[in-house]
């Protein structure tokens, strides 16, 4: 455990144990406890690494790896845009407000321990929190298309840990240690590798189960649609994300894939991001709801992070990295607007919708700004990652899979394209008539979002000192 | 046949068993079952892992810890399962196609 960030773990827990008490009779107070909380420790977090002596001294002072500080920093960005969201989204007496705050800074405290966390023991038991907490956030509204998302979730799983269970244990037996630096060390060392990468084989299987790659992949739509609105942003944009691909990226540095030592690994991890973002990309085209086509859109863009992690070398790393935040920005604007969408037009139905940038604007060009980064549009944050995933693996002579990783790039532009066409261009419907723009409240979130996605991609030289400073920390 | 040997061969029983239930069956409540027999399953693997390196005091704290995780999942589990019984008046896991495309 690293003692630094401790208190970003203990603090929601001990928020999410006072709620219930402290807003039994005033429903509203849950919001602004929640929302206290989030906000406080992302201050705290921008104060931590975003000093200017610390920007001058090239980031050098900050704790730990530096990997889990910015992921700590992601987990409260977007937990507090989901509470702040949320906090206007749920109608009074719609839903159980301490209950549904509670569970989410439950789930934000279980991340923070997910990614601060030092050994493989420690690692399952957060990710089993986190897992039980979405379940119940997945159902929040009690709907049926919640209920069935959230067995299907529940059903893949839990057979993923039982996997990760018996990786953990045939790890015991040949290393003798559960610590993710006794692994480091071993796999630097001379000593064949044998059981260990089976044990590694086993752990990341359960993780990439977890994390949606493609043939895993069949719980990961119906989770995403039939999970109540505000959640469905938590889910896609950072709870998945932390409970399996983080995972994966910190099993590839620590299997150090650019060795060669685990090579059957590394190619079957590479094999299964391209096939992600091909068969994610190709289902994104011909969806007809506007959240599961985001989806199978967040699969594919999973796809390039396991691509990127499987391939291991540092620019890889740093690529994995800075696209793991990135898919936290703009799927958290994109998810939040079909939110607003569904409060204000009443569906997500993308043949019923048409015209809403004429009611609601802001709603569009944020849509518009996020869809352009995960396309990978300069000068937005989403093309700096993908810049650097393709030019490490055209660097590693991957030339086919580069090229490939490149032309579904433009596969991504061409399915956002037909759906800011049906959605929010050409002429009005009758669903867009009757529907206003959502207050500025929900909006507030989503802008911020959208600042931050541009900010990323213009200050990109400071970003880029921050993640070769984390990937020379985690691989050396 | 050694010890090790025998634990291991009951393990992988116990894993064809759970995931043969998990899979021949429509029910959910034998599709919970069955997930649990793989659990039970994947908790022998510890135990069995400490036993064989003499570490059984590790083992037993890992596996104590594991059994309150899976009290819990368990817990969710069945909500679940009686919040579908109650929307769709059955536990047919087949029949959960609502959503698709």
């Amino acid at each position: 455990m690293d003692k630094g960030l401790l208190a970003y773990l203990l603090i929601p827990l001990l928020s999410a144990v006072i709620i219930p008490f402290a807003a039994r009779s005033r429903a509203r107070l849950a919001d602004i406890l929640a929302n206290v909380t989030l906000l406080a420790g992302l201050l705290n977090l921008a104060w931590l690494a975003l000093r200017p002596s610390v920007i001058a001294g090239g980031f050098a002072d900050i704790p730990g790896d530096g990997f889990s500080l910015l992921l700590v920093g992601a987990v409260y960005l977007v937990g507090l845009c989901v509470t702040f969201f949320s906090a206007w989204f749920m109608e009074d007496g719609q839903a159980n407000r301490p209950a549904y705050y509670s569970l989410i800074l439950a789930s934000v405290s279980a991340m923070t321990g997910v990614v601060t966390t030092t050994d493989f023991f420690t690692l399952y038991v957060f990710i089993e929190v986190l897992a039980v907490t979405s379940f119940a956030l997945i159902t929040t509204d009690e709907s049926t298309k919640g209920i069935e998302g959230a067995l299907k979730y529940f059903f893949l799983t839990f057979p993923a840990s039982a996997l990760i269970i018996v990786g953990i244990s045939i790890l015991m037996l040949s290393l003798g240690s559960l610590s993710f630096e006794t692994l480091r060390i071993f796999m630097a060392s001379d000593v064949p590798p044998g059981p260990v990468t089976f044990a590694a084989a086993l752990i990341m299987l359960g993780f990439l189960i977890k994390s949606g790659v493609v043939p895993f992949h069949a719980w990961t739509p119906d989770a995403y649609q039939g999970a109540y609105a505000p959640v469905s942003a938590h889910l896609a944009g950072i709870v998945t994300k932390i409970s399996g691909v983080y995972a994966v990226v910190k099993l590839a540095t620590l299997l150090r894939f650019f060795d060669g030592r685990a090579a059957a690994l590394s190619e079957m991890l590479m094999f299964l991001g391209l096939l992600s973002i091909a068969v994610g990309a190709l289902a994104a085209l011909r969806q007809k709801d506007f959240k599961r086509m985001l989806a199978f859109s967040s699969i594919s863009q999973v796809g390039y992070i396991v691509l990127a992690a499987g391939l291991g070398t540092p620019l890889a790393i740093m690529g994995a990295i800075f696209h793991l935040v990135n898919h936290a920005t703009f799927k958290t604007v994109l998810f939040l607007n079909s939110a607003s969408l569904e409060k204000s037009a009443g569906t997500t139905d993308m043949e019923k919708l048409g015209g809403m940038e004429h009611s609601m604007p802001w709603t569009s060009w944020t849509s518009v700004i996020a869809l352009l980064s995960t396309a990978g549009v300069p000068p937005l944050s989403g093309f700096w990652s993908k810049l650097l995933i393709i030019l490490a693996l055209w660097e590693a002579g991957l030339r086919g899979y580069a090229a490939l990783a490149l032309l579904f790039s433009l596969v991504t532009l061409a399915y956002f394209m037909v759906m800011q066409r049906k959605v929010f261009f050409g002429k009005k419907t009758q669903a867009a008539e009757s529907a206003p723009e959502v207050g500025a409240p929900l909006l507030a979130p989503v802008v911020l979002m959208s600042a931050l996605i541009v900010a990323l991609g213009l200050l990109f030289p400071y970003f880029y000192a921050y993640a070769k400073m984390v990937a020379e920390r985690i691989l050396l | 046949m050694s010890v090790f040997a025998m634990d291991w061969y009951l393990i992988g029983l116990l894993f064809f068993v759970g995931f043969y239930c998990m899979l021949a069956s429509r029910s959910i409540v034998r599709q919970l079952i069955g997930l649990e027999i793989i659990s039970k399953a994947a908790m022998l693997t510890v135990i069995s892992a400490g036993a064989l390196t003499a570490n059984l005091v590790l083992a037993q704290a890992l596996l104590i810890t594991m059994i309150v995780i899976e009290v819990v999942v368990v817990a969710a589990g069945l909500a679940l399962l009686v919040k579908t019984f109650r929307v769709n008046g059955n536990a047919d896991i087949w029949r959960l196609d609502s959503l698709k495309g």
